[in-house]
């Protein structure tokens, strides 16, 4: 019976997928739109190199060292920095293709030496991105401290340096600098070395380094991409949680073309228990959602490239989940038989479980008595939690029993909704 | 034994009696139309007779047997046609009918081949692949009754089959019915065309504000009036009383007055010419008399004083 009915409803969703395609296209328009945001694909899940323009104006030798440094090393892993004249640079700003362009004034080394004057790097930001040219704006900042700290410690001998610079000094001389600067490091160094003051990572992280170095090379592996594509990832899941309410509440929407159109009561007709009707209605939902949370987590996993640490449990996860939501949404149908009343009413539940459940929000950044009283009791968060904690946290996440919870509350909310259905049927409900 | 035994059946919406204590039985092979104007209880008494809703009094038997006893040995019995198209438009026709067919409980093959007899029956085999969007009103019409008649019930209630359908369309869905009662299928035909009624029922019950006010055959409910003929007298009728028509009361039963129209049957079995001799002598200038035989109508004027076209 199940199997006739869930066919009926794919058949009725094939032959008329718009409203199908409308929801698929926002959750995935909404991926697409945090990776615009965040930089959009790269390699190994990390934030890609930066393109950014360097315009040397002051052709010194301080200059030539600034703009070596910027794609040396690290620098040159994730800086890629072009040499271009001022005009070519905003033109290619103008035209999106690189991050910002740093400019190096005039005379900048010869004031910096002097130390007369406050001397200054110019930064253009590309305002059609924003992560790309606020990580160059951090480095930046992280250059200008250091050459701050560098001109308050060697400030009286600048003048001896820029004449070496300038090639008007003897090797002598240079010696004698280079072994007085040597001493200042030394002594810079017993300050910041070791530090006094240190932090170490949260215990899920170390939790996870161990179970890697336990359990071999994969999760070891895994460990070490967790922290590149973590963003992504602990965006993902909500976002894909929270949408699958909403789809939920869509799918489920379709009991309200079934009482419209009597085909509700044609079935009545024909038989006397109203549970395989709604359990077909929410394994319908729950085919859809399964395919849409393969779409939304695997494709956006493709496009923002996470390694998804348990696959297979996230999948057993989104089942529980999906069960859960169906059932819900099947039981506000029953609740609120008025059509335009209940597309409020899911819109608002499914708000409410994303944002209180901590999908839109982590969770503990929700108000307290949120966090402490209500979160822990929505589904939405268990589901989000493990997943995360998944993702995250290692292998000795209890996600089967999560999934279980899940699956169980679903099936007691469909009867709840069979129920509610039937009594409402006998009181005369009509669409 | 009747298939279908409605006993004092009784339903209220808040302060709304729709339907009043109703009694009537469909016998094997027999077209029984329930025969009222919009909102008279007609769809309400089906819902209760096919389990959509429950009654507030009274009782259903289904094969002999008490509806809610066994609702569902009761809805192998039954076929139901809803007033509205039950059926799935972007599902073909076949489709339609499959689906419906094992949800009366018929195995994948059953549900094929019946559906293919049906789409024959209803001369629908040409669109049988086709969604059942692009029917026309009719075609959707023979669908929607289609899918009632997979599991091959012995008892089909059919609830105004033929509203909004063209003349053809409705010919050919009454014959389609006329075929099953042939095949011994019992059945009850709601409607509020009077035609349909006179023209394919056996038996007609007349319904209005949720009571069943008369039953009997078409000739029996004639007799009502008085024989199988009518007066209808044109006059001015404004100021008239027929109190005082010198014992007019005792010899003619008024079906309708208005204010310039008379409708008189006859009490006992007199002669037309008689009574036309008499009516014309009444005390007031009469313009023209027409004979005739009454009508369903007439009936229901008789009963509600209102005609059911209103």
């Amino acid at each position: 019976m199940l199997r006739v009915l869930l066919a009926k409803d794919l058949r009725r969703a094939w032959r008329n997928p718009l409203p199908w395609l409308i929801n698929l296209i926002v959750p995935l328009a909404m991926t697409a739109l945090i990776g615009m945001v965040f930089g959009g694909h790269s390699d190994n899940g990390a934030l890609g190199r930066i393109r950014f323009a360097v315009v040397d104006e002051d052709k010194s030798l301080l200059s030539d060292f600034l703009r070596g440094s910027a794609n040396q090393n690290q620098g040159g892993k994730y800086l890629e920095p072009v040499f271009m004249e001022r005009e070519d640079a905003m033109r290619e700003i103008n035209a999106n293709k690189i991050s910002a362009v740093l400019i190096i004034p005039t005379n900048f080394m010869h004031n910096y030496l002097l130390g007369r004057e406050a001397v200054s790097l110019e930064l253009v930001k590309n305002p059609a991105e924003s992560i790309h040219p606020a990580v160059l704006e951090e480095l930046l900042g992280a250059v200008v401290t250091a050459m701050n700290a560098i001109s308050r410690n060697f400030q009286s001998e600048f003048p001896e340096w820029q004449a070496v610079f300038e090639g008007k000094t003897d090797y002598h001389k240079v010696s004698q600098l280079i072994d007085r600067a040597g001493d200042k490091l030394k002594t810079v160094k017993n300050y910041i070395n070791p530090p006094l003051v240190s932090y170490e990572k949260e215990a899920p992280a170390d939790k996870s380094k161990g179970d890697a170095a336990k359990d071999g090379e994969t999760k070891s592996g895994a460990a070490k991409n967790s922290s590149t594509d973590s963003v992504f990832a602990y965006l993902l899941v909500g976002m894909s949680a929270m949408f699958l309410l909403f789809l939920a509440g869509n799918a489920m929407s379709d009991l309200y073309r079934e009482l419209r159109q009597r085909t509700f009561e044609r079935y009545q007709t024909m038989r006397d228990s109203l549970v395989p009707f709604i359990a077909g209605k929410a394994v319908f939902t729950v085919v859809m959602l399964l395919l849409c949370s393969g779409i939304m987590l695997g494709g956006g996993g493709l496009i923002f490239r996470i390694h998804w640490q348990h696959p297979l449990a996230l999948m057993t996860l989104a089942f529980g989940y999906t069960c859960f939501a169906a059932a819900l949404f099947a039981l506000l149908v029953a609740l609120m038989p008025d059509e335009r009343r209940a597309a409020v009413l899911n819109n608002m539940a499914g708000m409410a479980l994303g944002l209180v459940g901590g999908c839109a929000f982590p969770a503990n950044q929700l108000p307290a008595f949120l966090r402490e009283h209500i979160t822990p009791l929505m589904p939405s968060y268990w589901f989000v939690d493990t997943a995360r904690n998944l993702q995250f946290g290692g292998a000795n996440v209890v996600w089967g029993l999560v999934a279980l919870k899940l699956v169980v509350l679903g099936v007691v909310l469909l009867i709840l909704a069979a129920m509610l259905f039937r009594r409402k049927f006998k009181m005369g409900l009509r669409a | 034994m009747s298939l279908l035994k409605v006993e004092r059946l009784s339903k209220t919406f808040g302060t709304i009696r729709a339907v009043d204590s109703v009694s009537f039985e469909v016998r094997p092979g027999e077209i029984y139309g329930l025969l009222g104007p919009n909102g008279a209880g007609k769809t309400t008494s089906i819902s209760m007779i096919s389990g959509l809703l429950k009654p507030d009094g009274g009782e259903v038997f289904v094969g002999g047997k008490p509806f809610w006893s066994d609702p569902q040995a009761a809805k192998r019995i039954m076929g139901v046609v809803p007033q509205e198209l039950a059926i799935y438009e972007e599902l073909t026709g076949r489709e339609n009918l499959e689906f419906w067919g094992r949800m009366a409980g018929l195995s994948s093959g059953e549900a094929r081949s019946r559906a293919g007899e049906l789409l024959e029956a209803l001369t629908l085999t040409d669109r049988a692949k086709d969604a059942v969007k692009t029917y026309s009103g009719g075609m959707k019409r023979r669908i929607n009754l289609g899918c009632a008649l997979l599991h091959h019930p012995q008892l089909l209630l059919l609830d105004e089959p033929t509203v909004g359908i063209d003349p053809q369309a409705r010919l050919n869905i009454l014959e389609f019915i006329r075929n099953l009662r042939a095949s011994g299928t019992a059945i009850l035909y709601t409607t509020h065309y009077l035609e349909e009624a006179e023209t394919l029922c056996q038996r007609i019950g007349i319904i209005d504000h949720g009571r069943l006010l008369a039953e009997g055959t078409l000739g029996e409910l004639q007799e009502r009036l008085g024989g199988d003929r009518v007066f209808l007298l044109e006059a001015d009728f404004k100021d008239a009383s027929p109190d005082a028509w010198g014992g007019f009361l005792q010899r003619f039963r008024i079906i309708q007055k208005t204010e310039r129209q008379l409708v008189v049957a006859a009490i006992d079995k007199r002669d037309p010419s008689e009574c036309l001799k008499e009516l014309l002598g009444l005390p007031v200038h009469v313009e023209n008399v027409t004979l005739k035989r009454p009508s369903l109508n007439d009936v229901f004027l008789q009963l509600t004083g209102r005609e059911l076209r209103e």
